[in-house]
C-alpha cells in the first residue's frame, strides 16, 4: 500500500463511493471521504475480484494488535486425543457425546440424502464429504475435490447442492455415484467471487427455495448493494428474491418448522472492544426487511462512525443477543423425538469461538427457546467445553444436523470431526 | 504412509524408504539437481546412522532443501525453524493440489496425516536460520514501513518470527519470500483457509515486493 497517502487525497471524492475521480491504474479502491468514513469504490471489477483485506485487518486498536483468525490443526484431531477431548465436554443430564466419525477435515455444513449418506462441505480445503453407515461402521469417503471453499450444501429432490463462493452447483443422484461423482451443473451463479465473507450457507424452505448469505467483503462499511443482504434462491430456475438487507456475516440459519419463517445467525462487526457489539439471532418476519448493519449493532447499538444519524428503532431488533464474539454458525431447531418433549422446536446453535477477543468465548452449542414469533427468547449453554484456556481450542462447532434417531450431530472443522450428542431417559 | 507405535523398529526405515522411491526418481529430483549431492550425503549417513522416525521422513525432502532444513538453493525455502502447523498446512494442501506445485504435488501426493503430523513437528524443532544481513539498508527500510502499513506482524508475529499457521519469515531465503509474494500477488498461491495472503499482496505494487522480502528475511 506504499503511496496509500498520496492515493487517499486523490480518491478523497465522497463518502458513499458514487461518485468517481480516480485513476484507472488504481489497484485498492478504498480511501477516505470528507466525512472522515473509510469508503470502498466497488464499481470497479477490481473491487469484486481483490476486496481490500480488511474483513479481518485494519480495524484493529493497538490493544487488539496481533488478534488474528486462527487455523487449527491441519490433520484435525483423531483417535485416543479427540477421545479425551470429549471427556471435557458438560452436557445436561441424560445427554452424552460420542465420535460420529473423525478424519472429516474443515467439516462445515451437513445434509442427510435420501439412503442416509451424510454430506459434509468442508473450508478453504476445497472438499465435499459423503460418510456411509453400514451398521455402525461409517467411512469417509471425499467426492469432490477442488471446489472453492465449499462451506455449505443441501440436500434436495434427489440432488446434492454445493454452495462454493460464487457458484451454486447442482449434483444428481449422488449417492449411487460416491465413487464418481457426476459432472456439477452451476444452477445460480449471480454472487460476487471474493473468499471475505463469502462463505455460505443453504437452508431450504418448504417450497424447495434456498435461503443464502450474500456477506459484505470487510469488518465494516457501506456494503455494496449486492450483498449484506439473504436472498431466497430457486434452485431450479435461478430465480432469485432478496429477502433481508443490513446483515453482516450469517453462516447459519432454518426454516421455523412452526411458522416456515426464516431464522439465522449473525456475526456482528469486530473491533469495537472484547465485550461489545453482540452477536445475533435474527428471524425475518416479511420480505425485505433491514436488519442494521452497518448503522446499528445488537438492536440497540449505533455505529459511532457509519450510525450517520440513523436510528436503531428503524431496524428490526434481533431476536436475542447471543453475546460477543461468540461466532454463531449453523443452527438447526430440534425436529427429533428422542430429546424430552420441551426440546422440540428449539434452536440449536453451533458457536465458533472468538477469534479477536483476548478470552476467547463460544466454541459450545447453545440451545435456544423462542415463541414461533420471536417473542420470549432465551438462551442456555448446552454442550461445553471446547476452549483451551484463553485464546486456544479443543474444537469448534460449526454445524448442527437432526439425525433420524433424533439425536443431533455437531460438525467440528477444527478437530475434523462429527460428534453425535444423544440422549438417553434415566 | 505405515503404522509407528513411535519407537524405533528393525526394518522401519527400509519400508519408509520404499514408500519414498517413486516420487524420487520422478518428479522432484530434476529440479534439484544442484542439490541432488545431499540426498546421497543425506542416505549414506545422516539418516542410516539415526534410526529416527521423523527423521527417515524428513529424508526424501533433504536433497531440495537440506538435511539440517536451511535451503542452499535459489526459491527453495528453509524449513528448519518453521512453525509446525505452517507445514502441516502447506502439505495439506499441496496433497489435496489446493497449492500447486509440481514437485511438492506428487510427494505429498501419499503422505498420511501422521506422516503430516511428523514432518511438521520434526521441521520445527530444527534450529531456524539467522535473520539474513540485510543487503541493501534502503530496501530494508521501505519493507519495515510497508510491512508496518500492511500489518505483516499481526499474524506473523513481532519479529516475523511466525505463529501458528502464519509462516515465520525471518531468516527465510529472500528470493523465496519474493517468489512467495509475487506467487500471492498472481493469484498462483492464495495462503491460508481465508485467502489472507492473496487479499493483503494483491493491492502492493510490484516494487514493493522485494522491499518486502528483504525486510522480512532481516527482520529480528
Amino acid at each position: 500500500m506504499l503511496g496509500m497517502v498520496s492515493r487517499r487525497a486523490l480518491y478523497a471524492t465522497c463518502a458513499l463511493g458514487i461518485a468517481a475521480l480516480v485513476q484507472p491504474s488504481a489497484v485498492n479502491a478504498e480511501g477516505q471521504g470528507p466525512s472522515g468514513l473509510k469508503y470502498y469504490k466497488s464499481d470497479t471489477k477490481e473491487f469484486w475480484e481483490h476486496p481490500p483485506p480488511d474483513w479481518f485487518l485494519g480495524d484493529e486498536t493497538q490493544e487488539q494488535k496481533g488478534l488474528a483468525p486462527k487455523d487449527g490443526p491441519p490433520t484435525g484431531i483423531s483417535g485416543a486425543e479427540l477421545q479425551n477431548n470429549l471427556k471435557n465436554i458438560k452436557l445436561p443430564p441424560g445427554f452424552s457425546i460420542s465420535v460420529y466419525a473423525e478424519g472429516v477435515l474443515a467439516a462445515r455444513q451437513m445434509a442427510w440424502g435420501d439412503k442416509g449418506t451424510l454430506f459434509v462441505g468442508s473450508f478453504g480445503l476445497g472438499n465435499v464429504y459423503a460418510i456411509t453407515d453400514q451398521s455402525g461402521k461409517k467411512t469417509v469417503k471425499t467426492i469432490l475435490k477442488g471446489l472453492n471453499m465449499p462451506t455449505g450444501l443441501a440436500y434436495h429432490d434427489g440432488a446434492l447442492y454445493v454452495i462454493a463462493v460464487d457458484k451454486l452447483i447442482r449434483y444428481d443422484n449422488p449417492e449411487d455415484n460416491l465413487d464418481k461423482m457426476p459432472e456439477g451443473k452451476v444452477v445460480y451463479d449471480d454472487m460476487p467471487s471474493y473468499a471475505a465473507h463469502g462463505w455460505k450457507y443453504i437452508a431450504v424452505d418448504k417450497e424447495g427455495w434456498f435461503f443464502i448469505p450474500f456477506g459484505p467483503p470487510f469488518n465494516i462499511g457501506i456494503p455494496p448493494t449486492s450483498v449484506s443482504q439473504i436472498r431466497r434462491v430457486n434452485p431450479k430456475n435461478g430465480l432469485a428474491e432478496i429477502w433481508a438487507l443490513g446483515v453482516r456475516n450469517s453462516v447459519g440459519g432454518d426454516v421455523d418448522p412452526r411458522s416456515g419463517r426464516y431464522w439465522f445467525t449473525e456475526n456482528a462487526r469486530d473491533w469495537i472492544s472484547d465485550d461489545l457489539p453482540s452477536d445475533k439471532l435474527n428471524m425475518i418476519s416479511k420480505i425485505g426487511e433491514h436488519f442494521g448493519y452497518p448503522y446499528c449493532h445488537q438492536g440497540d447499538l449505533p455505529d459511532d462512525k457509519f450510525a450517520m444519524g440513523h436510528k436503531c428503532s428503524e431496524f428490526t431488533p434481533p431476536v436475542l443477543n447471543l453475546g460477543a464474539h461468540v461466532a454463531p454458525l449453523g443452527m438447526k431447531f430440534y425436529t427429533g423425538d428422542q430429546f424430552p418433549a420441551e426440546y422440540k422446536n428449539n434452536i440449536f446453535i453451533a458457536e465458533h469461538g472468538s477469534w479477536n477477543r483476548h478470552n476467547y468465548q463460544g466454541a459450545r452449542v447453545m440451545r435456544v427457546i423462542a415463541d414461533p414469533d420471536g417473542k420470549n427468547a432465551k438462551q442456555e449453554e448446552f454442550a461445553s467445553g471446547w476452549l483451551k484456556g484463553p485464546q486456544d481450542f479443543y474444537g469448534r462447532p460449526d454445524d448442527i444436523i437432526v439425525a433420524k434417531d433424533g439425536s443431533i450431530l455437531v460438525s467440528d472443522d477444527w478437530a475434523g470431526a462429527i460428534y453425535q450428542i444423544s440422549y438417553k431417559k434415566q | 504412509m505405515h503404522k509407528t507405535d513411535g519407537r524405533a523398529q528393525p526394518g522401519h526405515y527400509v519400508l519408509c524408504f520404499q514408500s519414498w522411491a517413486l516420487p524420487m526418481n520422478a518428479a522432484w529430483r530434476l529440479p534439484c539437481s544442484v542439490a541432488a549431492g545431499a540426498l546421497c550425503c543425506g542416505l549414506g549417513t545422516a539418516a542410516l546412522a539415526q534410526n529416527d522416525d521423523a527423521k527417515a521422513k524428513f529424508e526424501p525432502c533433504v536433497a531440495c532443501h537440506n538435511a539440517d532444513g536451511i535451503s542452499t538453493t535459489e526459491n527453495i525455502p528453509s524449513l528448519a525453524g518453521q512453525t509446525d502447523r505452517y507445514v502441516q498446512w502447506q502439505l495439506v494442501y499441496f496433497r489435496s493440489g489446493t497449492r500447486k506445485s509440481e514437485i511438492m504435488n506428487p510427494i505429498a501426493e501419499p503422505l498420511s496425516n501422521e506422516d503430516i503430523r511428523d514432518l511438521g513437528t520434526y521441521v520445527a524443532k530444527l534450529p531456524a536460520a539467522a535473520p539474513v544481513a540485510p543487503s541493501h539498508a534502503d530496501l530494508v527500510e521501505k519493507g519495515r514501513a510497508l510491512a508496518a502499513q500492511n500489518r505483516c506482524s499481526a499474524c506473523h508475529g513481532e519479529k516475523l518470527q511466525g505463529n501458528g499457521a502464519a509462516a515465520r519469515l525471518s531468516g527465510q531465503r529472500e528470493d523465496y519470500l519474493l517468489k512467495a509474494l509475487k506467487d500471492f500477488k498472481a493469484g498462483k498461491r492464495v495462503g491460508g483457509g481465508m485467502a489472507a495472503m492473496a487479499d493483503v499482496v494483491y493491492p502492493l505494487s510490484p516494487d514493493d515486493l522485494p522491499a518486502l522480502a528483504a525486510y522480512a528475511a532481516s527482520a529480528r
